[in-house]
């Protein structure tokens, strides 16, 4: 890895911008890498569309937004019409199948429509575990950060009382995708 | 574990303005600054250090001015609403000569503007916002290290010149979290000049180009400190050769030191055909189009300026001796671009990036612009 580019878009409250903030402090504390995030958000506290870019390279990052996406996740259909530009070819893109419906020309990536939302409620038992999902997908599907770092990180970083669950919404992230 | 940290860039000046001796901060909230004041909040009890949300943003610098003449290093942060709000103290500063660190973090405008987007469009305002002839000094970093040793820079020259000192930073350098190698106390400069007990009541007294000395406001005389034009005893006086004196005073302790003062970094400009001058995220944008532009074989140099104010019109104008094009790269309508126009020669050709929509430019634009103007 040289540098990679990761944009994370949702509605405000969804928790993207804690999963671009886990995913550059493991890059940055835990792997030594240099690491930005930098939140694009409305004036509304609750439900604008905002984006998260995460940048994880080998040397100092310049410009702190993304220009070369390999990897986006989305979580609902608005972010994902405005943001969806800048993607590379062959770029992977995970967006939430019930929540974006209208994906578009997709031919030149490789498209994993999962229920993200519904499995993190269900299967995690709290939708404000959104964040950590992502994480694991992200880290399940590009290698950016290692398994074990994750899993440290969370641990150490997750409030009292809430790591069993944190670890459940890693291993929710991990099963989404076959 | 490595050494560098992930911290938010309005954490990072908060925690310069803590390392550089900041004992007193008042403020009010307001996006995208709103993290400096919340950090501060909790820190600077633990520290046995004054934190206090004021009403307003008027108050906050009122508040700031006040704690500075009783001896504290202070430090108020705010987003151009705010800012537009404390020009009239900012005059006070400037002419009680009154040390303060001022925090804009630069978002869309005018009024409320666009709250969440970067701009770049109070460059003039932090020169010019409060009214008459004044002095002031304004610096911008752009990077994550840089943040921090311009945030202690400008506490050092606040207390060296007894001026305010406004540091600028926009949304994406507030917002965004950036690994960062925060120094080792003692590995730079605090500058912290102990108060002065009074021995003359003639305070604002001294040479043309002198610093006045620290006053310590609550112990011995009764001493005089006003926002009317006043006397070495700082009571108001509007005698022609005394105004004379004392705005020479104002003005020639921040000009016969501009060396001190004036910071810049350059890239790539030795064997440059084309200066990108620019300044916060859109330095950023221009250092990687001119790596970009290298690698292609085309010489472009970026100025990037750390200091705005005063305007480092010498070092640039040296640049132009040899360098014939420049490329002012701002998010803005046009405001620096002026100074730069100003200073330039006739025969150096100028050509501008501008945009004000509360979107940075990619590195890909300026790139192009660098294309477009050496073609």
């Amino acid at each position: 890895m040289k540098h990679f580019e990761i944009r994370y878009g949702a509605v405000g409250g969804q928790g993207i911008i804690t999963a671009g903030a886990l995913l550059v402090d493991i890059a940055v504390e835990r792997e030594g890498k240099f690491a930005i995030e930098s939140p694009t958000y409305t004036a509304a506290v609750r439900g604008g569309p905002t984006k998260v870019d995460v940048l994880i390279a080998d040397e100092q990052i310049v410009f702190p937004h993304a220009t070369a996406i390999d990897f986006f996740l989305c979580t609902d259909q608005r972010p994902y019409d405005i943001y969806r530009d800048s993607l590379k070819d062959d770029a992977i893109v995970i967006v939430d199948s019930h929540l974006v419906r209208e994906l578009g020309d997709t031919r030149h990536w490789k498209v994993y429509p999962v229920p993200i939302i519904n499995e993190t409620k269900v299967g995690a038992g709290n939708v404000v575990l959104t964040s950590v999902v992502s994480l694991a997908i992200t880290q399940k599907m590009t290698d950016v950060i290692s398994y074990e770092n994750m899993v440290e990180h969370i641990k150490h970083w997750a409030p009292k009382g809430t790591i069993e669950m944190n670890m459940k919404a890693i291993e929710v992230g991990m099963n989404l995708i076959k | 574990m490595s050494q560098r940290k992930v911290l938010q860039g309005n954490i990072i000046v908060a925690k310069a303005a803590l390392a550089a001796g900041c004992d007193f901060f008042a403020g009010y909230p307001i996006t995208p600054s709103s993290e400096i004041a919340q950090y501060m909040s909790k820190e600077m009890p633990k520290m046995e250090r004054a934190f206090i949300q004021m009403e307003d943003e008027i108050a906050s610098l009122g508040a700031c001015i006040g704690a500075s003449l009783a001896g504290k290093k202070t430090m108020t942060a705010t987003s151009g609403p705010g800012f537009s709000l404390m020009q009239e103290h900012v005059g006070m500063a400037v002419m009680a000569e009154v040390p303060v660190v001022i925090v804009n973090v630069m978002r869309g405008g005018p009024s409320t503007g666009m709250p969440t987007k970067p701009a770049q469009a109070d460059m003039m305002q932090a020169r010019w916002g409060t009214h008459g002839d004044h002095p002031i000094i304004a610096v911008y970093p752009a990077f994550s290290e840089e943040i921090f040793s311009e945030t202690v820079r400008a506490f050092n020259m606040a207390e060296k010149y007894w001026n305010p000192v406004i540091l600028l930073l926009d949304e994406v350098l507030g917002k965004a979290h950036m690994d960062v190698e925060i120094p080792e106390p003692g590995s730079y400069e605090v500058y912290w000049e102990k108060t002065h007990q009074i021995v003359d009541l003639n305070i604002y007294d001294r040479k043309i180009g002198e610093n006045p000395p620290r006053i310590d406001f609550f112990h011995g005389y009764p001493i005089h400190i006003d926002g009317l034009e006043h006397d070495a005893h700082g009571w108001p006086s509007f005698d022609a050769k005394t105004v004379d004196k004392m705005q020479k005073l104002r003005m020639q302790k921040i000009y016969q030191n501009l060396d001190d003062i004036i910071k810049y970094k350059e890239y790539f400009l030795d064997d440059a055909e084309v200066i990108v001058f620019s300044f916060g995220i859109s330095a950023r944008s221009a250092l990687a189009a001119v790596k970009t532009a290298r690698e292609q074989g085309i010489k472009a140099g970026l100025f990037q300026a750390l200091t705005i104010w005063p305007f480092p019109r010498a070092a640039l104008q040296e640049k132009f001796q040899k360098i014939k094009k420049v490329l002012t790269v701002e998010m803005n309508m046009g405001q620096m671009k002026y100074e730069v126009e100003r200073i330039a020669p006739g025969d150096v050709e100028k050509q501008t990036l501008l945009r004000a929509n509360g979107m940075p430019f990619s590195p890909d634009e300026v790139l192009n612009a660098i294309k477009e103007f050496v073609k």
